[in-house]
């Protein structure tokens, strides 16, 4: 379920510099750091000077959180059985009025029955998704360096967890943009804000260092995220963009969207990426089936998705991302027990010159949140 | 190189540190005006001198359809903010929601205004 790492000759340190070039690269990254650290330390200086500052509400003093997802996921992919236990944990350690601390741990195993073996075996892969630490500057903006995932379109940030997403398989294209372990390492200037009555803009600026540290392995590139959000609407579009400053040193760009109508219990979401390792899109539509007039305890939990997508290869090759043009329909069934446990199922066909296959999901995830010291009453 | 990124980065974030004040006078200017609002409508409310009684209970109508208001607005913005990404939760404790909202600010950039509305909204 997890993007595996991307072809490891992206990773390889000695294709960054090249020869003869290396120390005058290396000189120019020391340069480009300080730069990016003098930068920062003045926007969190000079942010302090700032006269309205947002001290979170009131009188209600947070605290720290103990949250996550767990799932098990039973995949039958082109008709092999996988096993995929996943537990990811947050912690979220709230500092003052102005900080968080944030980190994310994912423990999970893909396995799989071995020839001559009985049952199922895998190996457990631990890593840290992210360990980031924010700073509200002010109602405008806020500071985050560590390592946080890279805001490249929207599955990555917001729609990867188990007991988020409708349906449990990666979209094709995710892989595009968001580096080889999903993340990033350096520093981010992110914020929104209502630039207008009927609308509000988000925003997210970053710049990765490369780190060659397997699992917490990052490129080196900047980009950028932008997005309108119409609350009346209940429509977000934005854009991304993105820039490697290694390699190739190519542009990736990407689109995004998400609308529910009022009037329906539906969730559209979509999105295009384009990079010279590879281009293509996502769409899917999932339906609360509370309208129906039978049944209203258990359709209103019932949720139908529906997602096709298409990938067209790049002029590069990518170990994460499919090798040939390939187009996938999934629909899927959630069913949600109660708030944070669900149900997934889903179908889907692959077609692809490499071969057409199905991809089944059978699984169940669990949302819990966890204080880690008194709560305050309900 | 160096000299030139550093330079790019340095206006880069001047520019939004401008932009950033910017705003923030015209949230305050708005903040202030909005704030004076409502003395008027309380003053109509009743004549003090004549009947305290009736004055208080008018300020305590205003300040109910205040609340009213704040928690309709409150269940909108959490409906909307929410909703786009995943199952608008069940209510949590206030702490709780407390740091889950900074969170989620960070993480799904709600605006300023609209946590404080879903934090109202959330702990009441």
């Amino acid at each position: 379920m997890q993007v595996t790492n991307a072809n490891p000759s992206r990773r390889n340190p000695f294709r960054h510099g090249g020869g003869d070039l290396r120390p005058f690269r290396k000189a120019n990254q020391r340069q480009s750091v300080c730069g990016i650290a003098l930068a920062l330390a003045l926007t969190t200086c000079l942010a302090f000077r700032l006269d309205a500052q947002s001290p979170q509400s009131e009188n209600v003093k947070p605290v720290p959180l103990l949250t996550g997802s767990a799932g098990f996921i039973t995949t039958f992919d082109g008709g092999e059985p996988h096993i995929g236990p996943i537990v990811s944990s947050i912690v979220l350690l709230p500092l003052g009025q102005r900080w968080l601390f944030e980190t994310r741990a994912t423990f999970e195993s893909d396995m799989v029955q071995e020839p001559g073996l009985s049952g199922f075996h895998g190996m457990v892969r631990k890593e840290v998704d992210y360990a980031q630490l924010d700073f509200i500057a002010s109602p405008y903006l806020t500071v985050t360096v560590g390592r946080f995932l890279t805001p490249f379109g929207i599955f990555n940030e917001r729609l990867y967890p188990v007991w988020i997403r409708n349906l449990q398989t990666d979209p094709l294209i995710l892989p595009i943009g968001i580096g080889p372990s999903n993340a990033s390492m350096g520093a981010m200037l992110r914020g929104g804000f209502k630039a207008h009555p009927q609308f509000n803009i988000n925003y997210a600026v970053y710049f990765s260092a490369l780190s060659t540290a397997n699992p917490v392995n990052s490129d080196r590139f900047a980009g950028g995220r932008a997005g309108v959000f119409v609350p009346k609407a209940r429509l977000e579009i934005g854009v991304s963009f993105q820039h490697l400053l290694q390699e190739e040193r190519s542009n990736s760009f990407g689109f995004h969207a998400i609308w529910q109508p009022m009037a329906l219990p539906l969730d559209v979401r979509a999105e295009y990426a384009h990079a010279k390792r590879g281009s293509g899109y996502w769409v899917e539509s999932a339906y609360r089936l509370g309208q129906l007039r039978f049944l209203q305890n258990e359709m209103r939990r019932t949720q139908l998705v529906a997602r096709m997508q298409q990938f067209i290869a790049g002029v590069l090759p990518s170990d994460s991302l499919p090798s040939v043009n390939t187009k996938q329909f999934e629909c899927g069934l959630n069913y949600y027990f109660v708030d944070g446990l669900k149900a997934t199922s889903s179908y889907g066909r692959q077609f692809s010159a490499d071969g057409n296959k199905n991809v089944w999901t059978l699984g169940l995830t669990y949302r819990y949140v966890l204080p880690l010291g008194p709560a305050g009453s309900e | 190189m160096g000299r030139r990124y550093i330079l790019l980065c340095f206006l880069g974030v001047m520019g939004g540190l401008t932009f950033s004040a910017i705003a923030q006078e015209r949230a305050n200017s708005a903040t202030s005006s909005s704030a004076a609002a409502p003395a008027p409508t309380r003053a109509a409310g009743g004549t003090p001198a004549a009947k305290p009684s009736s004055a208080t209970a008018a300020t305590a109508e205003d300040a109910a359809a205040v609340e009213r208001a704040l928690r309709f607005e409150g269940e909108k913005r959490f409906r909307t903010n929410c909703g786009r990404c995943h199952m608008a939760p069940h209510k949590f404790p206030p702490r709780v929601m407390a740091t889950a909202i900074r969170h989620m600010r960070v993480r799904a950039l709600i605006t300023d205004e609209d946590m404080r509305l879903i934090l109202h909204y959330m702990t009441q």
